[in-house]
């Protein structure tokens, strides 16, 4: 048995060898360099044995279950192995740890996952030297027409490199939203203009104190306002550079607008989507198309014929109006795939079958998809006027300056500004805190990062 | 987890284990060679998940992913990320905050348990405490999550009283310590409030009745008996619950998902490494950190054990 | 109540036993006012006392009280209602029903994992910690000293910072993806070592090695017909904590685990937990798994070694004490 002496001879000669290699360490100049090159030039892409019969695993999120599961109804020949996870929403890494896991052993990758935007910056490229960019180029899989067929701009998060990495699923693109009830029996006007949500923010306030025009404390509503706003918080300006810059007018202008209305509760500081959010006060929504369903129907479970859904506000002086993004998954088909064919015709069946989407249950990305699911009364009914019109319009001016990083914004949204705003703090005074945030982030992972 | 302690330390004071080590030198070479086939199992699961695994990560953390000798340089690194210092200042306050609860409170309540209340009593109630103890991990996490929900929580009144209306005033990240701290204690407390009183049971009923007759009260008898014949528990104690909390992951990783990422997703240490090593594929900058808070722990330990003699064993 | 009552009577018996002891002692000449004081202060600390034991069971037993009814009621419920009343028991059903459909019963094969995973690795602890510990409370080997130390040393070391390492290694061995890759791990369990080790070296009579020697038996014999006999209370703990421990491990399997269907349930937990609207809305909408279904996880999670606490009751609170009470 040990005694304390043993105890503190062995630690003694623990320390002493430890101190020893420190200190060799610093003897030794010239170490090499933390960082080892990786390849970043994406290599023609090279097929794994192909085996036509072979099983092909899905991971999809639940909500995207049902759509997974009608397909292999109709394939039954088809052999899936279908995964319900998490769908990398909201900053979630799940998809990324477990392919950089694959990665290193070598096997495991689903062979067709649903994932988020974000996640094709990582999968496009090697996680190490010694391994294959997740993400199988499409491009070279998919007939050039197919790809024609999504709403313009909707594929360019998946597109680096001269090659396009996913097909896009759905969009989310920002419009307002309101409770058309509410707004008729109040004799209020559904505003156009950012200045005329303002106002009517102040009004209800005023007039209705407990009902909100708004919610800034999601971790995506940076992506309802500040993206709306056209605000250059994370924007590529090069292969490797991006622009940050909070000061810059349009962050600002959103930042001071909203801070009045924070400061009167017309706008909440929680988010939607926090548990317990009485959803009958919610007069007006900037958000998403998904907020329809999802939110208003879902989870507030406001009757039917009430929620209505109008253009994106625009500035005043400003001609052309640009909107945000919230979300919009996306497919991606694994390059280690042994069984390619039957991949790709179920992803492209997922993303621009008719049959599918008219039934999807968030907008879809492809264009004649679009059409179906805006015919279907299924997905309109439930609102208190036509949708299609608004929908179709903001597809097209998502504002495509917020560029899609390697990192997730919501992260220094959340960290940095939605602490501040439950704290009490403005939505101005945290500006700076944000900046310092999505820069380390961005430094982090890589960028290099200037502000103007 | 916490309560087999007790034998190990009632090993140290005990008569046997010093008897046996005498006559042990009498019966060398007897039992050789076959001793090693007892313990060949058990040698190669330590080597395999206890030795190696520490120096491959030794070896990582002074490489780079081509395997170079990159010296200090993985550890100057890690320190400049911007994320370590609050990891670490996190983990910091809770340990502090956790340790001294930890410590306080199980000997408070163990002395109360021994002495204040019937044997009957304090049986029920040592099993009520530790009952928690079956709900650790994510269990744990999740129960709190609803305690701390002021839309749920049977204690909505007390969370309303101290200011906190809505579950994201809750999990603001000032909170996150205090959180962590009550759910630890939750499930924790109930194993040392067991062990301490085993402890505590230990002290021969003659010194009791000796400090009775000469007056002393009894909290007089628990600060001036009771608790230093017990320090070495409490020693022993506090490096388990230290090495426990310098391995925070899932609690945190739960509320950050639960507080709408409110919370840092890397919060503590561990969950910066893990974030190093599977988001930006750096085992190198990940294995730095584990062996920072290695070294960290077992210098923590390392004190408190030197300084209290706590395994001195049988033999010298 | 009952507490408060049991705290006061408690007070008086053991002041009722020191007093017949020490029988009028020096100590004893109270005159009227230091009485009455004294009173006085026994009374507050007696309150003081019944304080924090209320405190401490409130803190202790309500959250288990209230996760026991959360799965009886609806979400609506939940919010609305009193915290600690009983829903329906149509409600517990339909709460079942919803989580078993969850990926279509994957609750059931989680819970499989889980008793795989730490069924083999208590197998695996018990068959190479119980020789360990005996050899080397018992045996003298070279480099027993060594084995010992380094054992005290991994027992204090913080095993998560090891994970990523043994991540790495198990890959090497090609066991990623494995049940090996858990099982593995999880029985290396130097405690177990410890305590077995602790055991054998204070209650195994020496005098009983010594005849079953002269007897002729050899090593082996020894070891199994008369220590293994003796040390089934050890076997007992070393059991329990090993599977305990293992069960409630999350970091591990959550890293080293390539696909949910290996999960074990603690991971599965995590995994509900990211796609429920209760606490991550944004994933996982039109599931129905809300607050009284991941209440109902968690009971059915926990269960098995609740059953193993609720067993072992009488061992954990007091035979484990064994080695310590008095002689």
């Amino acid at each position: 048995m040990m005694s304390p002496r043993t105890v503190a001879r062995t630690r003694g000669r623990t320390i002493a060898a430890a101190a020893l290699v420190v200190g060799a360490a610093a003897a030794l100049s010239g170490c090499a360099s933390t960082t080892t090159k990786t390849a970043t030039a994406p290599s023609a892409f090279k097929q794994a044995a192909q085996d036509n019969a072979s099983a092909i695993t899905v991971w999809t999120d639940s909500t995207r279950l049902p759509d997974v599961q009608k397909y292999q109804q109709e394939h039954p020949a088809v052999k899936m192995n279908v995964v319900t996870y998490d769908g990398s929403a909201d900053g979630s890494t799940y998809l990324q740890t477990k392919v950089q896991l694959f990665d290193r052993t070598g096997s495991g990758w689903p062979d067709v996952v649903f994932a988020s935007p974000t996640d094709v910056t990582w999968a496009s490229v090697p996680t190490n030297p010694s391994a294959k960019a997740f993400a199988a180029p499409v491009d070279q899989l998919v007939p050039a027409s197919t790809l024609q067929g999504f709403a313009a701009g909707s594929l360019a998060p998946c597109q680096t490199g001269g090659h396009t990495y996913c097909l896009r699923n759905d969009i989310a693109q920002v419009v307002t939203w309101y409770n058309k009830k509410l707004m008729d029996q109040w004799g209020y006007q559904v505003p156009t203009t950012w200045a005329q949500y303002q106002a009517l923010g102040e009004k209800v306030a005023a007039e209705h104190p407990g009902y909100v025009v708004g919610a800034v404390g999601d971790t995506n509503s940076q992506e309802s306002y500040f993206w709306s706003s056209q605000c250059p918080a994370q924007q590529l300006v090069g292969d490797n550079t991006l622009k940050v810059d909070l000061t810059a007018p349009e962050c600002t202008r959103m930042a001071s607008l909203l801070d009045p209305l924070i400061a009167d509760k017309a706008v909440s500081t929680q988010g939607f989507f926090t548990k317990g959010f009485d959803g009958s006060k919610v007069l007006m929504a900037i958000g998403p198309s998904w907020y329809g369903q999802y939110l208003f129907n879902s989870a507030f479970k406001v009757p039917a014929g009430q929620i209505a859904a109008s253009a994106p506000l625009k500035w005043d002086g400003q001609s052309t109006t640009a909107t945000g993004n919230v979300g919009g998954g996306i497919w991606m088909i694994s390059s280690h795939s042994t069984n390619i064919k039957a991949a790709t015709d179920l992803t492209t069946w997922l993303t621009t079958s008719t049959e599918n989407l008219q039934g999807a249950p968030t907008y879809p990305a492809f264009v004649a998809g679009a059409k179906a699911w805006l015919a279907n009364p299924a997905n309109k009914g439930y609102f208190a006027t036509d949708v299609s019109d608004v929908f179709l319009a903001a597809a097209n001016e998502v504002w495509t300056g917020w560029s899609n990083t390697k990192f997730s914004d919501a992260t220094p949204w959340s960290n940095a500004v939605l602490s501040a705003l439950t704290a009490g703090k403005s939505l101005s005074s945290s500006l700076p805190a944000w900046q310092t945030a999505i820069v380390n982030e961005a430094k982090s992972v890589g960028y290099t990062v200037v502000t103007r | 987890m916490t309560a087999l302690q007790e034998q190990p330390l009632a090993g140290p004071a005990s008569g046997p284990a010093r008897r046996l080590a005498r006559r042990r030198a009498g019966q060398a070479g007897r039992t050789g060679r076959v001793g090693y086939l007892f313990v060949a199992g058990y040698t190669v699961l330590l080597l395999a998940f206890g030795v190696f695994p520490t120096g491959y990560s030794v070896y990582l953390a002074f490489t780079n992913a081509d395997g170079q000798f990159t010296g200090l340089g993985q550890f100057s690194k890690v320190f400049q990320d911007f994320r370590f210092g609050p990891a670490f200042a996190n983990i910091g306050v809770y340990l502090v905050m956790w340790l001294l609860l930890v410590v306080v409170l199980t000997v408070v309540v163990a002395v109360i348990l021994r002495s204040r209340v019937g044997s009957g009593v304090s049986a029920v109630l040592r099993f009520l405490f530790y009952i928690p103890g079956a709900l650790a991990g994510v269990a744990s996490v999740l129960v709190w999550l609803f305690m701390l929900d002021p839309a749920v929580s049977p204690a909505a009144r007390l969370l309303r009283a101290l200011g906190m209306q809505n579950f994201d005033q809750v999990l603001a990240p000032g909170n996150l310590p205090v959180i962590l701290v009550l759910i630890a204690f939750w499930t924790g407390a109930g194993g040392w409030i067991v062990v301490m009183y085993g402890a505590l049971n230990n002290i021969p009923d003659e010194v009791l009745e000796a400090a009775r007759i000469d007056g002393a009260g009894p909290w007089q008898i628990a600060w001036r008996i009771q608790i230093p014949m017990i320090r070495k528990w409490i020693v022993y104690m506090a490096i388990l619950a230290f090495a426990a909390g310098t391995q925070l992951f899932v609690e945190p990783q739960l509320l950050q998902t639960a507080s709408l990422n409110r919370v840092s997703p890397t919060w503590s240490p561990n969950e910066l490494a893990y974030v190093f090593a599977f988001q930006n594929g750096d085992f190198n900058g990940a294995a730095a950190i584990s062996l920072v808070l290695l070294a960290v722990g077992l210098l923590c330990a390392g004190l408190l054990v030197t300084r209290s003699g706590l395994f001195k064993v049988d033999e010298d | 109540m009952t507490i408060l009552s049991a705290g006061s009577r408690s007070g008086g018996t053991s002041d009722g036993k020191a007093g017949g002891k020490s029988g009028g002692g020096a100590n004893r000449a109270p005159d009227a006012r230091t009485g009455a004081a004294r009173r006085t202060s026994r009374l507050v600390s007696t309150l003081v006392v019944a304080a924090i034991i209320v405190a401490l069971l409130v803190f202790f037993v309500l959250p288990v009280l209230w996760l026991l009814l959360a799965p009886t009621k609806t979400d609506a419920q939940l919010n609305s209602g009193f915290p600690l009343s009983f829903g329906s028991f149509g409600q517990l059903a339909a709460a079942w029903r919803h989580l078993t459909s969850f990926q279509n019963g994957a609750i059931w094969l989680w819970l499989r994992n889980s008793a795989v995973y730490s069924g083999g690795a208590l197998i695996l602890t018990l068959a190479t910690s119980i020789p360990a510990g005996y050899a080397l409370a018992l045996m003298n080997f070279r480099g027993r000293k060594l084995l010992l130390t380094v054992t005290l040393i991994v027992m204090i070391m913080p095993s998560a910072a090891l994970v990523l390492p043994i991540f790495l290694e198990l890959n090497l061995f090609h066991l990623i993806g494995t049940a090996w890759s858990i099982i593995l791990p999880f029985s290396f369990f130097p405690f177990g070592v410890y305590l077995v080790y602790i055991y054998f070296a204070t209650s195994l009579p020496r005098d009983m090695l010594a005849a079953a020697r002269i007897d002729g038996a050899n090593e082996w014999q020894i070891f199994r017909r008369v220590a293994l006999p003796l040390a089934r209370p050890v076997i007992g703990l070393v059991a329990f904590f090993s599977f305990v421990g293992n069960w409630n491990n999350f970091f591990l399997p959550y890293l080293v685990l390539p696909s949910s269907q290996q999960f074990p349930v603690q991971v599965g937990l995590n995994q509900l937990l990211s796609s429920t609207p209760s606490f991550n809305p944004v994933a996982g909408k039109g599931l129905d798994i809300t607050s009284p279904e991941l209440a109902l996880a968690i009971i059915i999670a926990i269960l098995p070694v609740l059953v193993l606490f609720l067993f072992s009751q009488r061992a954990l609170v007091s035979g484990m004490l064994a080695g310590s009470t008095k002689e």
